[in-house]
């Protein structure tokens, strides 16, 4: 194992997780839940040290292309891709982790949150690593289970069940059907391994309705529109670090997920294209729209998700179809600066969450007049606030501009009619996303404060630092995009290899 | 196995899957949810054993068959534990008496 790092990327977390559950039962606050959980300190350290072999196989991968590794009918193959997700999953846990600790004071199990968190960060990174298609459902499955508990975190709340619940539904039908497209595939070439399965596979209809069938079954979870509505309840009722996972990362890990299956029937790459497009002009329609309606600003922003997944989906859609690599760039750059942007931006309504509700002791959602004039008393979770959603709106100089202006740019490079005029269509949304960024961005600062903020919670370092360093990273980004070429190059260069460009 | 046996399992496994999507459609009670799951699960691990003894990959479809199991075991008892919960907190195993708490 000494000279396979990536083994540690997921082995560090996994064997933590049963420890960090078993010393926050025994050592843990227990019923006298104001004391801190020491959990918090086991996971921050946990996920310290994975970064260490993160580094050492970023470094190899870097130097040498692909790593290879496989025993018996496990295979794992970690390149520019399988990084890029371990390494957004990584940065935004430890993130999260330190924002939790006054975040869940006073709250109890509160080692099953953690323990939970930590055991996310390797089944993603395992997600992203895997070259089988049955281990890819294992572990989408494993990243599916702890996120069930997660949503339903506070358990006594009637919305919280209701959310988890039909998450849990519909994410296990969607498993069923990756099931049933897994069978069909092993029916029509014999093997599960993706690269076996690629030099094998043919342009035959059992394998087109496999493809839709991974389609409809990855959708679930990457939020695809007709398939979206466990997402805006889910990411609204969860604890505000778990809104940022999921948002950040959960629902990019689905679709990479989706595009490793699909990478393997790569004869078809241009009919895959085509309806990751249709399904990104899609989202990015409805969830502007219903993002439109909404009070509650946990809800907008999990509307918001769907349409920033449709820049992801017609970047890609359009990278993958027309043989693009800036279209696949673009869109790996933008899971990049939307997990980020987003990550910011839940925890930023989270810390006002905090201040205004939940340390007062009750569970009522965060609403657009209930953060009026919050920049008077909560300065910084008002600017991060602001920093994120106005990047997510696409304003020049922050990062969530440079990701789409690749996007756009590659759309143009293609020369068809219609992709030109679809990315026309997706540059209207994106001014069609500020009548909804834009209100939140008046109320912190232009709104006399509301009677809420005035007799707020004072907030911990603990929760302010992690918005602080997201806010700067975005800003940073928006200054030298160039920042992260190292990553989504490499990932986009063999994204396009698998699927035959 | 001839074809015409695997014909029939086909046919098994499609008429499993219509019977899942028919229980998913009309059921509201959370427990007979779990089950209807089940049924689509159990409906994919037979179309997964078919597809490996038409490879002559009996041996790797049935290990994935008894994995699915156990990953799609934990998911319902997951489900179910979230039952109990929410017919202790509202009192009822009602799909649509639990979807009124959502927010529109």
């Amino acid at each position: 194992m000494s000279n396979n790092p990536f083994l540690w990327l997921i082995a560090i977390p996994l064997i933590s997780t049963p420890v960090i559950y078993l010393i926050g039962r025994v050592f843990g606050p227990g019923e006298e839940s104001s004391k801190p959980c020491p959990s918090q300190y086991i996971t921050l350290a946990a996920l310290l040290a994975t970064w260490i072999p993160y580094i050492l196989s970023v470094s190899e991968v870097l130097a040498n292309g692909s790593i290879e590794y496989s025993s018996q009918s496990i295979a794992f193959r970690i390149d520019g891709l399988s990084l890029l997700l371990a390494g957004l999953v990584l940065a935004l846990a430890t993130l999260v982790a330190l924002f939790s600790g006054a975040y869940l004071a006073g709250e109890k199990e509160q080692e099953k949150y953690y323990a939970l968190l930590v055991a996310l960060v390797g089944i993603i990174a395992g997600l992203g690593m895997t070259n089988d298609l049955f281990n890819l459902w294992v572990w989408f499955e494993a990243m599916s289970i702890s996120t069930y508990f997660l949503v339903a975190f506070y358990r006594k709340q009637p919305r919280s069940l209701e959310a988890g619940i039909k998450y849990l539904v519909q994410s296990a039908i969607g498993s069923a059907m990756i099931l049933l497209a897994i069978g069909l595939v092993l029916a029509s070439t014999g093997s599960l391994n993706l690269d076996l399965i690629r030099q094998v596979s043919t342009k035959s209809p059992m394998l087109l309705i496999a493809g839709a069938l991974f389609i409809l079954g990855f959708g679930v979870k990457s939020a695809l529109v007709p398939m979206h509505t466990w997402l805006p309840d889910a990411h609204s009722v969860a604890p505000s670090g778990i809104s940022a996972m999921l948002s950040g990362v959960i629902i990019e890990a689905g679709l990479i997920a989706m595009l490793r299956a699909l990478s393997a029937l790569s004869l078809m790459a241009s009919e895959w294209g085509i309806i990751l497009m249709a399904f990104g002009a899609a989202n990015m329609l409805f969830g502007n729209l219903m993002a439109l309606s909404q009070t509650q600003v946990k809800r907008l922003l999990a509307f918001s998700s769907l349409s920033q997944m449709g820049y992801v989906f017609i970047g890609l859609g359009l990278g993958i179809y027309a043989n693009v690599i800036n279209g696949v760039r673009g869109g790996l750059f933008h899971i990049l600066t939307h997990g980020m942007m987003k990550g910011l931006a839940f925890l930023a309504a989270g810390s006002l969450l905090y201040a205004l509700h939940i340390a007062a002791g009750d569970h009522m959602p965060l609403t657009k007049s209930d953060i009026c004039g919050a920049a008077r008393r909560y300065p910084l979770p008002a600017l991060a606030l602001s920093v994120a959603v106005l990047g997510l709106g696409c304003i020049p100089p922050l990062a969530g501009f440079w990701s789409k202006w690749q996007i756009f740019l590659a759309g143009f490079e293609t020369q068809q009619v219609w992709i030109i005029a679809l990315i026309v269509f997706a540059g209207l949304n994106s001014l069609l996303s500020f009548g909804y960024y834009a209100p939140l961005v008046i109320a912190v600062y232009r709104r006399e404060p509301s009677e809420l903020v005035q007799n707020g919670h004072p907030l911990s370092f603990g929760i302010q630092a992690p918005l602080l360093l997201l806010s700067v990273a975005i800003i940073v980004i928006g200054l030298w995009p160039n920042l992260f070429t190292w990553l989504t190059k490499p990932a986009a260069a063999g994204l396009m290899t698998a699927f035959g460009g | 196995m001839n074809p015409s046996s695997i014909n029939i399992l086909a046919a098994c496994v499609l008429a499993l899957f219509g019977v899942a999507i028919y229980g998913l459609l009309v059921t509201r009670n959370l427990i007979k949810i779990m089950i209807v799951l089940q049924i689509l699960v159990k409906a994919a691990v037979l179309g997964l054993v078919v597809a490996g003894k038409m490879n002559g990959q009996i041996n790797l479809s049935q290990s994935i068959a008894v994995t699915v199991i156990v990953a799609d075991t934990v998911v319902v008892i997951v489900g179910l534990a979230l039952a109990i919960q929410a017919r202790q907190v509202i009192g009822t195993l009602d799909a649509d008496a639990l979807s009124k708490f959502r927010e529109d």
